[in-house]
C-alpha cells in the first residue's frame, strides 16, 4: 500500500532537487517532442506526398533531347490511354524589362498541358494554372517583378522573343523551397519554346518528361520498361516512389544533424536527471536510515520513490508537452525562409506518444542508479552520517549496460542508419571521451593546487566536495559549447572567407553557355580580357571497367560521382593549382594512349578521392552517348579554396573540340558595370547566362547562417541541461556548503569570503569549461576548415573571448542565485539544527 | 582596562515554536575574569548551548547586553562579528565542525589564515606537534578518530591565541579515555596561554576542575560558585 502523503512530503521536502528533476524530464519531452513535431511536419508535409512533389508517377530526365526508341514508347502508351506525358524543360536564362532597361538571371520552366499532374500550381489572382499559362504569356515569381520593377501586363524578353507577365506564382507543388534557385522562376507555355532559340548546342538544359499513370498498380514495371530504353547515363527514369530530390536530400541531411543533436541533448538531460534524483535521496538519507531502521523493507522503500519519480516524471512530462507546443509557435520565426511554404508545423498525436515513451524510458533507466542506492544504503547512517561507497555489483553494471544498449539503439533508430548511428556514438564517445579526459587532467592540477590565496584553495578544495558534481558539469557544459561554438566559428570562417573579404582579384561574375560562334561578339560587350573555358558536359560511366553504381552514389550524403560533370580542356594549370602527381597534365607517353584508343586526363585531388581514382585508372565518360575512354595521366591540387572556377577533370583540346561545347566565362566587373553588361547581353545574345557570384554567395552565406543559428538554437537545449546541472549539483552539496559556510563564519570569515569561495568555485568549473570547449572547437574547426574548405582559418580571439566571459557570467550567475539560501544561512540555525541530530 | 573578559547582562532568548513562545533563557547576568575556567552546568535543555552562543556572539539576545574582552558585541552585526570572533574567540564543539574537504592541518592554520597570519603554517605544525597528531597532519577529518577530530578542533581554536575560548560539550562526543585526555589537554593549553575558558558540561567531573561554576535550571542560573558574580 502506498502512502501518498509520504510520497508528497518527500517531494515537498526536497523541492528544489524535484524542480530539477521536473526540468529535465521536461528537457528530454521537449527536445524528443519539438524536433520529432518539426521533423514530422516537414516530412510529412514535403517529402512523405512524393507524388505531389514529383508531378508525376514517372519522371524521366536528360540534359539533352530524349532518344528516339524511349520517346516512341511513350507516345506508344500515350495512344494507348496509359500515360498521360507532358513534357518540361527547366534552364537558366536572362529575362530583360524593356521598360526598365534591366535584366536578371531567372530561373525558366517550360511545361506543356497537363502540368503538374499531381498538385497545383498556386497564381497570386487564385485563377487556374492551366487557363492561365498560354502561348504568349509568362507566369512569374514575385521578386522577378520587384528585381525588374515590372508589372502583370508588361512584356519580358526572353531569349528572341517578348511574352506579356499574365500572374505571380505563388507556390510549386514540384518546388517547395526556392533557395536553391539562382534566379526567380517564370513560367513558360510549351507552345514558345522555339520562339525562345535559347536551345543551343551543350546548352544546360533539363530535359523533363512527366508521365501520369492511369492505373496506378502500372507504375513500377512501366518505369522499370523505360529504363531499359534509356540511353544510360544521360537519361534517368524514376517513380515517384524511388525519386530523390535535391530538397529532399537536402532536408533529409538537415533533420538528420538535428537528430543528433538531439540525442546529445537527452543524454544531457539524462544526466541531469540521475543527477537531481541523487540529490533528492541524498536528502531523503536520514529518512530512508529510519525506516529501514524501524523495519522498512528495501521493496517498500523503493516503491514509495519510484511512485515519487512517476509523479514527478508525470509532471515533468506534461510541462515538457506544454512547453514544446509554445515553441512551435516559435517555429515558424526560427524557419522562416528555409521552409517550404506549405508546411504547416503542428504535433502530431504520433510525436507526443513517441515521446511520452521515450521520454518515460529515459526518465527509468536514469532513474534506476539512484533508486538503486535505497538498496545499498545502511539504517546504520543514523549513527554514523557516513555513505558508504554505493555501485559495484551485477544490478548497477547491467543497468548501465542497458542504459548504452538503449542508446545506441535510439540513435540508430532516430538516424536510420546503423553505421552513421555508430559513427555518432564513436563520435560522441570521443567529444565526452576527450573533454572527460582534460578533465580529468585538470581535476588532478587542481586537487594538487596549493595557491597562495586562501579563497582560491578552499574553491579548489570545494570542486571536491563530496557530491559535487564538477566533472559532470565541466563535460556536459564544455562539450555542449563545443558544439555550440564550433559551428559559430566555422559559420564566420566560411563567411569570412567567401563574402566579407571576397578578393579583389577574384571573378564577381559568370557567364554561361557562350556558344562558340559567340565568343567574339562577347568580348566586345564586355570591353575587357575575360577568362574562357570550353565545357563539354559528360557523365562517368565506370572506373577500371568497373561501373558506377548510381542508385549508391546519390544515396552520398556528399558529391557523388554519378552526377553530370564539365569536362574542359586545356594544356596549362590555373592560377590556384598545382600538380599532386604526374609530372605534367597528360604525362609523357600520350602517342601511346592515343594509338590504344585512350585519351590522357587530369583528375582534381577532390574528385580523384571521392570516387578512389589514382594515376593510371581508366575512366569512361559518356558524353552525349558516345563512350570517351580516358587513362588518369595526373592528379591536380587547388591551393586556395576561393570562389574561381575549378574543373575536376581537364583534357587536352584534341580529345574534345568536337564535342558538343559551350564556353563558360568569369570576370571582375564591377556593380554597376555588371548591370549594363547583363542588359546589353539579355538584348543581343540572350541565350548567354549571367551569374552575379557576389550577390549569389551572399544569399548563399544568409541561409548558412540561418542553418547554423537553429543548430545553435537546438544545441542551447544543451547548455540548459548542463545548467540545469550545475544547479542540481548545488542543491545535492547544499547541506555541505551549508556546513562550510557556517564553519568558515563561525571562524571569522565574513559573509563576502563566503561569496567569494562560491564565486571562485563557479569561476573554475565556467573557466574550465570555456577554455575546454575553445580548445576543442578551435582544433575542430581548424581542422573542418583547413581540411575540408581548404580555407585560411581565423581564430576570432574576440569572439572566444566574449565567448569565455558569457559562459563565466552565466555559470556564476545560475551557481550564486542557486547559493543565495546558502548563503544566508545563519550559523547558529545550522548549529542548533545538529545539536537536535 | 576591564579585569573581566566577559559581562552578560539580563540576558533572555525565547524561540517561537508553533506559535508557542519557549523562553530559553531569562535574565541571565554572568561576568567571567580574564584567565578563568568557568564551567556553565546543567541539564540537558537547560538553556547551556543557548547561554554559550549568545555569550560567544554566535545568536543574539532578545535583550540584554554582552562585553566580551572589552567589546559589546550584542549589536554588531554578523560581519563586524566575525573578524572580532576571528582574533578573540576560539571555539571547541561537541561535534568538533572540522571542515571535511580541509587535511587536519588545514583546518588547524585556516583561522590564521583567515587573519593573513605569515606564520600561520608554523603555528599549525606547532599546535600538531604539541597533540602529538603531526603524523597525520594530511589526513582529512574521516581519517580521524573522535579524539583525533576533537584535538585537532582544540589546535584550531588556540592558533590565533584567543583571549577567550568557548566549549560546548567537548568531550560530549568520545568515551571516557579520550574524553579524559582531551580535558586535560584543553586544560593544559589554556594554562600555557593564559587564556579564559568557558565551557558547557552536564559533567560533574569536569565541573570539579573548574575556578567556578554557574548553574543553569530552566533558563535560569540557580547557584554560582564565588568567582562567577550572577
Amino acid at each position: 500500500m502506498l502512502h501518498l502523503r509520504f510520497i508528497l512530503r518527500q517531494i515537498a521536502g526536497s523541492r528544489n532537487q524535484a524542480i530539477i528533476f521536473v526540468f529535465c524530464v521536461a528537457l528530454s519531452l521537449l527536445i524528443l517532442t519539438a524536433l520529432g513535431g518539426f521533423s514530422g511536419s516537414v516530412r510529412r508535409s514535403m517529402l512523405q506526398d512524393a507524388r505531389q512533389l514529383h508531378g508525376a508517377d514517372i519522371t524521366i530526365h536528360s540534359h539533352y533531347p530524349f532518344s528516339e526508341p524511349l520517346l516512341k514508347a511513350i507516345h506508344d502508351y500515350e495512344q494507348q490511354g496509359i500515360v498521360q506525358g507532358a513534357l518540361v524543360n527547366e534552364f537558366y536564362s536572362m529575362a530583360r524589362n524593356p521598360q526598365s532597361e534591366k535584366s536578371i538571371l531567372s530561373d525558366l520552366k517550360v511545361v506543356a498541358k497537363g502540368y503538374p499532374f499531381y498538385g497545383k500550381v498556386r497564381l497570386l489572382s487564385g485563377r487556374e494554372f492551366s487557363k492561365v499559362l498560354s502561348k504568349g504569356s509568362i507566369i512569374v515569381d514575385q521578386v522577378l517583378l520587384d528585381r525588374l520593377q515590372a508589372h502583370i501586363g508588361n512584356t519580358l524578353q526572353i531569349g528572341s522573343t517578348l511574352l506579356t507577365i499574365v500572374d505571380v506564382v505563388t507556390l510549386e507543388p514540384d518546388r517547395p523551397v526556392s533557395f536553391f534557385s539562382f534566379g526567380p522562376r517564370i513560367f513558360i507555355a510549351a507552345e514558345d519554346l522555339e520562339r525562345l532559340d535559347l536551345i543551343k548546342k551543350g546548352s544546360r538544359i533539363q530535359f523533363k518528361y512527366l508521365l501520369k499513370v492511369h492505373d496506378p498498380a502500372l507504375v513500377d514495371r512501366l518505369g522499370e520498361e523505360f529504363s531499359a530504353m534509356t540511353v544510360p547515363p544521360q537519361e534517368n527514369v524514376k517513380t515517384f516512389k524511388n525519386a530523390d530530390s535535391r530538397i529532399k536530400r537536402f532536408f533529409e541531411n538537415f533533420l538528420f544533424f538535428l537528430s543528433l543533436i538531439g540525442m546529445f541533448t537527452l543524454v544531457l538531460a539524462g544526466i541531469g536527471i540521475q543527477t537531481s534524483l541523487y540529490a533528492m535521496l541524498r536528502e531523503s538519507d536520514y529518512t530512508i536510515a529510519i525506516m529501514k531502521s524501524v523495519g522498512a523493507t528495501n521493496r517498500f522503500i523503493t516503491l514509495h520513490f519510484m511512485a515519487m519519480v512517476m509523479v514527478l516524471g508525470t509532471c515533468g512530462t506534461l510541462l515538457g508537452l506544454i512547453l514544446s507546443s509554445l515553441l512551435q509557435l516559435y517555429f515558424p520565426t526560427l524557419f522562416a525562409s528555409i521552409l517550404p511554404a506549405n508546411v504547416t508545423l503542428t504535433i502530431s498525436w504520433n510525436v507526443v506518444f513517441e515521446g511520452l515513451v521515450l521520454g518515460t524510458i529515459v526518465v527509468a533507466l536514469f532513474s534506476f542508479l539512484p533508486l538503486l542506492r535505497i538498496k545499498n544504503f545502511k539504517p546504520a547512517f543514523i549513527f554514523r552520517k557516513e555513505i558508504e561507497k554505493s555501485g559495484g555489483g551485477i544490478l548497477h553494471y547491467s543497468a548501465i549496460s542497458i542504459i548504452i544498449l538503449f542508446f545506441i539503439g535510439l540513435v540508430i533508430w532516430q538516424l536510420e542508419d546503423v553505421k552513421i548511428g555508430l559513427y555518432f556514438i564513436l563520435g560522441l564517445c570521443t567529444l565526452i571521451g576527450l573533454t572527460a579526459l582534460i578533465t580529468e587532467g585538470l581535476m588532478l592540477f587542481m586537487k594538487k593546487n596549493t595557491a597562495r590565496s586562501l579563497v582560491l584553495r578552499q574553491s579548489f578544495r570545494g570542486l571536491f566536495r563530496p557530491g559535487n558534481a564538477t566533472r559532470a558539469i565541466i563535460i556536459t557544459l564544455s562539450a555542449s559549447l563545443a558544439v555550440i561554438f564550433s559551428i559559430y566559428l566555422i559559420d564566420h570562417n566560411l563567411r569570412a572567407t567567401f563574402i566579407e573579404a571576397y578578393p579583389a582579384n577574384l571573378p564577381n561574375a559568370y557567364f554561361l553557355d557562350i556558344q562558340p560562334e559567340q565568343k567574339t561578339e562577347f568580348s566586345t560587350i564586355l570591353g575587357r580580357e575575360a577568362e574562357f573555358y570550353p565545357i563539354v558536359r559528360a557523365r562517368l560511366a565506370s572506373i577500371n571497367n568497373k561501373p558506377i553504381n548510381r542508385t549508391q552514389e546519390r544515396e552520398k550524403r556528399g558529391d557523388n560521382m554519378a552526377r553530370e560533370f564539365n569536362l574542359t580542356y586545356r594544356d596549362f594549370l590555373l592560377k590556384d593549382e598545382q600538380m599532386l602527381e604526374g609530372e605534367n597534365l597528360f604525362g609523357n607517353r600520350i602517342n601511346a594512349l592515343y594509338s590504344r584508343g585512350e585519351v590522357p586526363v587530369s583528375v582534381l585531388d577532390t574528385v580523384a578521392e571521392n570516387g578512389d581514382i589514382k594515376v593510371g585508372d581508366l575512366l569512361i565518360f559518356k558524353v552525349l552517348g558516345l563512350p570517351l575512354t580516358a587513362r588518369v595521366t595526373s592528379i591536380r591540387t587547388r591551393t586556395e579554396s576561393k570562389v574561381r572556377p575549378f574543373f575536376y577533370f581537364v583534357f587536352q583540346e584534341k580529345s574534345l573540340k568536337d564535342a558538343p561545347q559551350t564556353i563558360f566565362s568569369s570576370v571582375r566587373i564591377d556593380g554597376e558595370q555588371l548591370a549594363i553588361i547583363q542588359n546589353t547581353l539579355a538584348a543581343r545574345l540572350p541565350n548567354i547566362s549571367v551569374i552575379d557570384i557576389g550577390s549569389t554567395v551572399e544569399i548563399l552565406a544568409g541561409m548558412m547562417h540561418k542553418m547554423s543559428s537553429i543548430i545553435q538554437f537546438f544545441t542551447s537545449f544543451s547548455i540548459i541541461a548542463g545548467l540545469l546541472i550545475i544547479i542540481s549539483s548545488i542543491f545535492a552539496t547544499r547541506m555541505t556548503r551549508i556546513r562550510e559556510a557556517v564553519y568558515f563564519k563561525i571562524l571569522g570569515a565574513q559573509s563576502s569570503f563566503v561569496v567569494k569561495v562560491f564565486t571562485y568555485e563557479n569561476l573554475i568549473i565556467a573557466l574550465s569549461s570555456a577554455l575546454l570547449a575553445n580548445l576543442i572547437s578551435h582544433i575542430g574547426s581548424w581542422l573542418v576548415c583547413r581540411q575540408l574548405f581548404n580555407i585560411t582559418y581565423q581564430p576570432l580571439l574576440g569572439s572566444t573571448a566574449i565567448m569565455t566571459a558569457g559562459v563565466i557570467v552565466l555559470v556564476i550567475t545560475v551557481g550564486l542565485g542557486a547559493s543565495v539560501s546558502i548563503l544566508r544561512q545563519k550559523p547558529i540555525a545550522y548549529l542548533r539544527n545538529e545539536r537536535q541530530d | 582596562m576591564s579585569p573581566n573578559a566577559l559581562e552578560a547582562i539580563q540576558l533572555s532568548k525565547s524561540y517561537n515554536v508553533d506559535s508557542r513562545q519557549i523562553t530559553v533563557l531569562d535574565r541571565v547576568s554572568l561576568t567571567v575574569p580574564i584567565g578563568s575556567f568557568v564551567v556553565i552546568e546543567g541539564k540537558s535543555g537547560s538553556g547551556k548551548s543557548t547561554l554559550l552562543s549568545l555569550l560567544s556572539g554566535l545568536d543574539k539576545p532578545d535583550s540584554g547586553k554582552i562585553r566580551l574582552c572589552g567589546t559589546d558585541i550584542t549589536d554588531l552585526s554578523e560581519d563586524e562579528l566575525a573578524p572580532f570572533r576571528n582574533r578573540t574567540i576560539g571555539y571547541v564543539f561537541q561535534s568538533f565542525h572540522l571542515v571535511p574537504s580541509l587535511t587536519a592541518f588545514e583546518n588547524i592554520a585556516f583561522p590564521a589564515e583567515l587573519n593573513r597570519d605569515p606564520q600561520a603554517a608554523v603555528k599549525a605544525k606547532e599546535l600538531l606537534h604539541r597533540v602529538d597528531l603531526s603524523k597525520r597532519m594530511n589526513n582529512f577529518p574521516h581519517q580521524l578518530s573522535g579524539g583525533e577530530k576533537q584535538r585537532i578542533a582544540i589546535c584550531r581554536a588556540l592558533i590565533n591565541s584567543p583571549q577567550i575560548i568557548f566549549a560546548d560539550e567537548p568531550t560530549g562526543n568520545l568515551d571516557s579515555a579520550n574524553g579524559e585526555i582531551i580535558m586535560q589537554l584543553l586544560l593544559e593549553l589554556r594554562q600555557e596561554l593564559m587564556t579564559t575558558l568557558v565551557l558547557a558540561t552536564h559533567s560533574r567531573e569536569i565541573s570539579s576542575k573548574a575556578d567556578a561554576i554557574a548553574r543553569l535550571v530552566d533558563g535560569r542560573i540557580a547557584t554560582s560558585s564565588e568567582k562567577v558574580n550572577l
